[in-house]
């Protein structure tokens, strides 16, 4: 069992690694965002302090220094997101090429196929996302940008929530895609459906705006998203804890349960697709 | 145990109705060479599928090395090796880290599997080749590789579907050298799938005639061969109504008269076609029948096959689909 996972830990690593630009991507989106996008769009430029509206803006950042900082550890949860968005096409790639079914020859437990697969492509969407991280805290010794400035006494207890959490993220998106890989068999599909839920994601979790600007059945949906629980879980623990319903370990438990049902589906998703017909 | 492969009844319907494989028998000795036979969509695939548990049957059963392949598809999987048509190999990685790829999928430790590798390499001529990509092997290079993969846990059945599909003449001729070889050193079973009569005929100890998904003749290609007990002289006239037949019938030494698929010629079976073809033009002479050309064939799969089928053979290559009865058979049992 541990063979083989390692067995396949280690082809998807060698796969990943061989391809220089799939490398590169996933470590210059993240930051992308944070230079174009982060730097640009800024509340704390739209609504100066002393402006209409500012105190409320401020009031919503729930404890963040400034909306860059709110912003940055939002994309932590998107990168990670965008990261993970092609998971499946591996399994597509594999089913399309018959190395598939030249796996499913094999005796290797399929459990073991799976969690190989999980935990490579789980953890390659992790880096991306502390890189962002780094990059947003290194932004604030920057002249002319702006950073991510954390509150100087972060737990370590707190920074293993912060993991934790980035982990659960991670773990539960690529099994979500994973399971599109699965169950689809064209490229046109998977593309279709991952483009389609990425950006919904993004924009019914608190990862850019705060819940509390969001329209009332928006700020539901937001409450349960798991890109929200992860980002509660790290401004809690970076910013401040005031203003959230729920301390991080709450916010963990709901991610924990998110990622158990969609690591579950996808592991009946890939036995059902290993099974002999 | 004294099968290496043995099925019984084996058979398999597909969920559309259509019926690939029909009750097919088969018992293929230890360190056999055994070549199955069959134009396009025959049922080559899905019978291999089913032997190698890629695919249940619907109803009959098989033993690999004397294990159920529906009760216990795991026990199989570890007794067996399988060559697929196309390559499978990661196309990023090299000769060598596919190899222990696949040595790991198989449950081999890098201790157990690094001597096997170079082994494997070695008598498959990749070990120049194998610290390169795989992107850069040519054709012959990856079927071979594909060999190595599917023999690197030194299994005791090998399974190889359409191994030369694509190859030029002379890698087909050096694959069959390798799988010669196999059996030679490690008295390995390889059962084969071909669509090439040259293949099985050389090939095999023993070849399986199948089409429309039944087995219609088993027996070793000599034997299958002088089964038919004559040459074969094919004489075209002219005209088709020339009367022809009735001619040659009365030809003395003649075994049996049939009409030739084509162009109404008439085909002759007799014992020596060389001193046969004097004797028609005589008699055709004589008759006044006017002959547009005359045919000698020594026996081979391909009158065997049109014996047992009562149809010519044809070998298709991929993606030139013919009206011949194979593309009936692809669309019947196509998969």
């Amino acid at each position: 069992m541990y063979r083989e996972f390692v067995t396949v830990l280690r082809r998807e690593y060698l796969k990943w690694a061989r391809v220089p630009i799939w490398v590169a991507s996933s470590f210059v989106i993240p930051v992308l965002y944070l230079v174009l996008f982060g730097q640009a769009f800024d509340l704390d430029r739209l609504f100066p302090a002393g402006a209409d509206g500012s105190d409320y803006v401020r009031a919503a950042l729930l404890g963040a220094p400034n909306y860059f900082s709110y912003f940055a550890v939002g994309m932590v949860a998107f990168v990670t997101l965008t990261a993970s968005l092609y998971s499946g096409t591996g399994i597509l790639f594999d089913k399309q090429l018959g190395i598939h079914q030249r796996t499913v020859a094999t005796p290797a437990p399929r459990s073991a196929l799976f969690a190989g697969t999980l935990a490579f492509r789980a953890w390659s969407a992790c880096w991306p996302a502390f890189l962002a991280f780094g990059v947003a805290l290194a932004f604030a010794d920057v002249p002319g940008l702006i950073g991510l400035s954390v509150r100087p006494s972060v737990s370590a207890l707190g920074i293993a929530e912060v993991l934790v959490a980035e982990g659960l993220l991670a773990l539960m998106f690529t099994a979500l895609f994973l399971s599109f890989g699965y169950v689809l068999d064209s490229n046109e599909a998977y593309f279709g459906i991952t483009s389609l839920l990425n950006l919904p994601i993004l924009f019914t979790s608190n990862a850019m705006f705060p819940q509390a600007t969001m329209p009332p059945w928006l700020q539901t949906v937001t409450a349960y998203n798991p890109a929200s629980l992860a980002v509660n879980v790290m401004r809690q623990n970076l910013f401040a804890t005031e203003g959230y319903p729920y301390p991080p370990t709450l916010y963990l438990l709901g991610l924990l349960a998110w990622a158990v049902a969609l690591i579950a589906l996808a592991l009946y998703l890939s036995a059902r697709s290993l099974r002999v017909r | 145990m004294t099968e290496a492969i043995a099925a019984e009844q084996l058979g398999k319907v597909y969920a559309n109705g259509v019926e690939a494989v029909r009750a097919v028998d088969l018992s293929v000795a230890h360190g056999e060479i055994f070549g199955f036979l069959g134009p396009n969509g025959a049922g080559k695939t899905t019978l291999i599928s089913m032997l190698t548990t890629l695919l249940r049957p619907t109803h009959g059963s098989a033993r690999v090395e004397g294990v159920d392949v529906v009760e216990r598809p795991e026990q199989v999987r570890r007794r067996i090796g399988l060559v697929f048509q196309r390559s499978t190999a990661d196309e990023v990685l090299t000769g060598r880290e596919n190899l222990e790829i696949a040595a790991g999928l198989n449950g081999l430790s890098p201790a157990e599997s690094r001597p096997r590798i170079r082994e494997v390499l070695e008598r498959l001529d990749l070990t120049e080749a194998a610290d390169r990509r795989v992107s850069t092997y040519s054709g012959g290079m990856r079927r071979r590789l594909e060999i190595g993969a599917g023999i690197v846990h030194d299994p005791g059945v090998l399974f190889l579907d359409e191994p030369t599909l694509g190859l030029d003449p002379q890698g087909r001729a050096g694959f069959w050298e390798y799988v010669r070889e196999l059996r030679a050193r490690h008295g390995m079973t390889i059962f084969l799938t071909t669509h090439y009569l040259d293949e099985a005929d050389q090939l095999s100890d023993r070849v399986a005639i199948i089409d429309h998904g039944l087995v219609l003749k088993t027996g070793a290609p000599a034997s299958l061969k002088e089964a038919l007990g004559s040459d074969v002289v094919q004489v075209r006239p002219s005209d088709p109504n020339s009367g022809l037949r009735s001619v040659l019938e009365r030809i003395p030494g003649v075994r049996a008269v049939e009409p030739a698929p084509v162009d109404a010629a008439i085909r002759v079976r007799v014992a020596r076609a060389e001193a046969f073809v004097p004797a028609v033009v005589r008699a055709c002479d004589a008759a006044g029948i006017e002959l547009a050309a005359v045919e000698t064939r020594k026996p081979s799969l391909d009158e065997v096959f049109l014996s047992v089928t009562g149809r010519e053979y044809r070998e298709e290559t991929e993606g030139n689909p013919t009206n011949g009865p194979g593309s009936r058979a692809r669309r019947a049992g196509g998969r």
